[in-house]
């Protein structure tokens, strides 16, 4: 995960906390969104950022798995072409598997 | 008005691996934050030999040794698989090794900022002033100049914060900073800047080796890397271009440096084809360098991963933008697309500002572009560091975009993303992958005709830098030059019609459809004609297929991709409700005469059909250009029954104009004369008949083995038919075949299909259903029920054999049975087609039936 992001992160956790925040995740792929995900949740696993060693516990969710809370008119405007062609599934399946632990 | 061209384009690639170590930024941060880092000591391990990277597919693709596609056929990793008789010289460009480069820098070096070890560098003069078109440059002789040995080297490293250069791990120079404290004139500011300078000059003389192009011809150059020079007082002041051209001899350029991150080239290219179109210069060059920060950017997954450090390579190219020359590829500076500031960042908001909305400008489809070249990332270094497979993930975008806008089923995205798309080949250096590796395959495939029209997308992510979080993205048409003769008439906007030719299955030898293939073309400028089975012809583009079914079957797949327009077949089951519409030259007067129908059951009650026929046919000759056919009926069984229906949808308000027949007796009905001397336009009759004219009219004079006149069987015609697929016979000659294919382009310029539709909408308001229904009793089925569908399969078997009253039940009684059928037309007769593992369940279930 971008180093500046690690950061900006970790800043909001900061300043309100990580009961009610949540990270949505935007990434294309599997394994980086996994990454994210753990990054957020357990700190970053490449010990390269702020976020080295730092667990927030955050919880992050990708944006397809978030359909259901938003418009379906923006969705489909915001992501629907995404949708067609990313492997959503699989994405889907790495972003929970760090929620679960 | 006339378009500049692509007249040229040239690449260079330079390995770098000590740069990847020191300046790569990956590893340069490594060493900054964890000088005893074991990624640093284990990176060089990873390091390709010159051989390994000069033998790496995507690396001969990208100097145009081998066509990117070709690596498709290559499999993966590409690493493991070198092509044996790489060559370092290539069809656009060259690779060269990374002590080439500390030379070139050297001799680009105006300030006296690099030095070099004297015994490195002796042995390098020969080999650099050996290179082709080198020995012409003048600052080559800066190598002979300010000599340095180790001591002096060293001692400007570690006391004078120069940057160190190693070759093999081995200290053998260095750059020296060019200030004491100003930050745009560091050491490793400078040594980056020299090493775009350098590959961009390296790149540039390429270009004038290997294409028209001369030194002092060179009017302007944009440069568009990603770097900047200046000092403290201006950090970008610019201009690389300048000092690139001073390099290669070109005294009569000026030139500007053009910066939008990776989307900078494409920026570039348009503005250089403008400075073109619009006579400010004749002859502008858009080039860039390679970027050492980027070199190893993603060794550290690399070397995790166990793979090269692939990331080996600096890349650079120079692309020559010229006035039209009647030959070289268009830029069609009418058909280019841009993310404006308002466009929004969403994936979708940027492949609509991108490429939607500038081919709806020019009232083009999506499927009116050959092909995409987009960020043309080799897969291979981005995969393993999570960021995928780039260029097909704009591939998809592109399809996915095209299913949103109804222009492709999303069924038919793997076969879209194959069409318009290639693997990634080009190294990850940010400007270099964007868009513009590609030019020199898309002009040379234009150049041979196999592809028409290629979009260039380049695309940059604007917050690196930290001043907003815009996005960045634009694009280009580049399109085959029609010629001089032609320019004219495609600059109106005219548009080329597609017409595939399936080869295979004639009772004539291939050369005889290719002959009649040819002739068509030749006859008709707005023509692109593919051979489907066979390769290329002298003139025309060819797509192989092992027999005659795979040849309809890519047929198929062409069409549903938007890669043809129409296309002609000498067998194809067109689906019940869908007849053919023929065309003769009748012997009297020379008339050509529509015959309605000539193949193909449009329904399967006679009178109905003949109704439906007549329908057909004024749909056809509507859509070659007859505004108003007269129509009239051969006088067959029927025949008065059906005049009588379309009489009374004539009272009814549909416009038909009835033909009167040649003989004293008038009348719609026609007879042999009025068959002779062409009475009407159309020509109404059953298909079995309208078969047996096509033969007489096409082969009376050669007993029926070949047929010389006329133009085919004609295309299918239905009610929602949605293609254009012309039908000829096994014995059809070039000439027929020329017809049917000019038939073909007909139809699908004049859009057939939707005049089809129409035709028979404006019949059924005219009360067409009810007239029909009037008629005698359905056909003797023996299914009462109608049974739902069960799920869609595709169905290539056919089953023939079954009464063509009884098709219907036929496929009823194997939905009940949960055997998905569909009722169709084969060349002998009607045919149930069904899935290839129903084949034998459908056979029995139809043989139980009595069926068969």
């Amino acid at each position: 995960m971008d180093l500046g992001n690690q950061q900006r992160i970790k800043d909001l956790c900061d300043q309100y906390g990580n009961e009610d925040l949540i990270v949505v995740l935007g990434g294309a792929e599997a394994e980086a969104s996994g990454l994210a995900a753990e990054t957020v949740a357990t700190g970053d696993p490449t010990f390269a950022g702020p976020l080295a060693g730092v667990p927030l516990g955050l919880k992050a969710y990708h944006m397809f798995e978030l359909k259901d809370e938003v418009d379906p008119a923006v969705y489909d405007e915001q992501v629907g072409m995404m949708e067609m062609v990313l492997d959503v599934d699989a994405i889907k399946a790495e972003v929970e598997t760090y929620r679960a632990q | 008005m006339s378009y500049p061209v692509l007249k040229g384009a040239a690449y260079a690639l330079i390995q770098g691996n000590d740069l990847a170590l020191y300046q790569g930024s990956t590893a340069a941060g490594e060493r900054y934050t964890n000088p005893d880092s074991e990624f640093l000591k284990e990176l060089p391990a990873h390091w390709r030999s010159f051989e390994a990277a000069v033998a790496y597919p995507p690396n001969q693709a990208y100097i145009g040794n081998i066509h990117p596609r070709a690596l498709r056929e290559i499999p993966r990793p590409w690493y493991e698989n070198g092509l044996p008789d790489a060559k370092t010289e290539g069809k656009y460009g060259t690779i060269a090794s990374e002590d080439i480069l500390y030379g070139l820098m050297k001799a680009v070096d105006t300030f006296d900022l690099v030095l070099l070890d004297e015994t490195f560098l002796a042995p390098l003069k020969e080999k650099i002033a050996a290179l082709p078109g080198l020995s012409q440059w003048k600052c080559l002789e800066k190598l002979d100049k300010n000599p340095a040995d180790l001591a002096a080297i060293t001692e400007q490293v570690e006391q004078q914060h120069a940057e160190p250069l190693y070759f093999a791990q081995q200290l053998i120079g260095c750059v020296k900073r060019a200030h004491e404290y100003d930050a745009a004139l560091t050491a490793h500011v400078l040594t980056e800047n020299l090493v775009a300078k350098a590959s961009a000059s390296f790149a540039l003389q390429q270009l004038l080796n290997k294409c028209e192009l001369k030194a002092e011809q060179v009017d302007y150059i944009i440069e568009c890397s990603e770097e900047a020079c200046g000092d403290m007082n201006q950090r970008g002041g610019g201009n690389f271009a300048k000092s690139i051209g001073e390099i290669c001899g070109c005294i009569n350029a000026s030139g500007s440096d053009t910066r939008s991150f990776c989307a900078g080239p494409a920026h570039a290219l348009v503005e250089a084809a403008a400075l073109v179109q619009s006579g400010i210069y004749e002859n502008v060059v858009v080039l860039a360098g390679g970027a050492s920060a980027k070199l190893g950017l993603n060794s550290r997954d690399h070397v995790k991963k166990g793979l090269p450090m692939l990331e080996d390579m600096l890349g650079a190219f120079a692309i020559h933008i010229s006035v039209d020359d009647g030959v070289s590829p268009l830029i069609r500076t009418d058909v280019v697309g841009r993310h404006k500031i308002g466009s929004g960042a969403s994936p979708q908001a940027v492949m609509q500002a991108i490429v939607a909305a500038p081919l709806d400008a020019a009232g083009l489809k999506i499927a009116d572009i050959d092909m995409f070249s987009a960020e043309m990332q080799n897969p291979e270094i981005t995969e393993p560091a999570g960021a995928g497979d780039v260029p097909t993930a704009n591939f998809k975008m592109i399809g996915a975009l095209g299913v949103m806008r109804g222009e492709f089923e999303r069924s038919q995205l793997p076969s879209v993303v194959e069409r318009i798309g290639m693997p990634g080949f080009a190294p990850t250096q940010g400007h270099i992958p964007s868009g513009v590796p590609f030019l020199g395959h898309c002009r040379e495939m234009m150049l041979a005709g196999e592809i028409h029209r290629a979009m260039i997308i380049g695309k940059g992510s604007l917050f690196l830098g930290r001043l907003t979080n815009l996005f960045d993205g634009i694009s280009f048409v580049v399109e085959a030059n029609p010629g001089k003769k032609a320019a004219a008439e495609s600059l109106d906007g005219l548009t080329k019609t597609r017409v595939g030719l399936v080869v295979l299955g004639s009772e004539h030898p291939v050369c005889e459809l290719v002959h009649g293939a040819e002739q068509a073309a030749a006859a008709d400028p707005r023509l692109d004609v593919v051979l489907i089975g066979c390769g290329d012809s002298g003139m025309l583009h060819g797509v192989e297929a092992a027999d005659a079914d795979a040849a309809l079957k890519k047929m198929d797949e062409m069409l549903a991709s938007g890669e043809l327009d129409a296309a002609v077949a000498m067998h194809y089951a067109f689906p019940l409700g869908v007849s053919t519409v023929g065309r003769v030259v009748t012997p009297a007067f020379g008339r050509k005469l529509y015959i309605a129908n000539t193949t193909g059951t449009s329904a399967t009650e006679r009178t109905a059909a003949l109704v439906r026929n007549a329908i057909s046919g004024i749909a056809c000759a509507k859509a070659s250009g007859h505004p108003q056919p007269t129509v009239g009926l051969l006088n067959l069984d029927g025949a008065r029954q059906a005049e009588r229906i379309l009489r009374q949808l004539a009272e009814n308000g549909y416009e038909i104009h009835f033909a009167e027949s040649s003989r004293a007796d008038g009348g719609a009905v026609m007879r042999g004369n009025d068959l002779l001397r062409g009475v009407p336009d159309v020509m109404v009759t059953d298909s079995l008949t309208g078969n047996v004219l096509i033969k007489l009219f096409s082969a009376y004079s050669s007993g029926g083995s070949y047929e010389a006149l006329g133009d085919g069987y004609g295309p299918g015609v239905g009610e929602k038919y949605g293609k254009v697929i012309n039908i000829i016979s096994r014995a059809s000659g070039a000439p027929v075949i020329s017809g049917a294919i000019a038939f073909a382009a007909e139809a699908a310029r004049g859009g057939l299909p939707k005049l089809a539709a129409a035709e028979f909408a404006a019949a059924k308001a005219a009360g067409l259903d009810a007239l029909l229904d009037s008629l005698a009793a359905k056909p003797q089925g023996t299914a009462q029920e109608t049974v739902a569908a069960p799920p869609e399969k595709v169905v290539d078997e056919e089953i023939t054999g079954i009464e063509v009253f009884a098709i219907e039940d036929a496929v009823q009684l194997l939905w009940k049975n949960g055997v998905y059928a569909a009722a169709g037309m084969g060349c002998t007769g009607p045919v149930v087609m069904v899935a290839r593992e129903d084949h034998q369940r459908a056979l029995q279930l139809l043989k139980e039936g009595e069926y068969l």
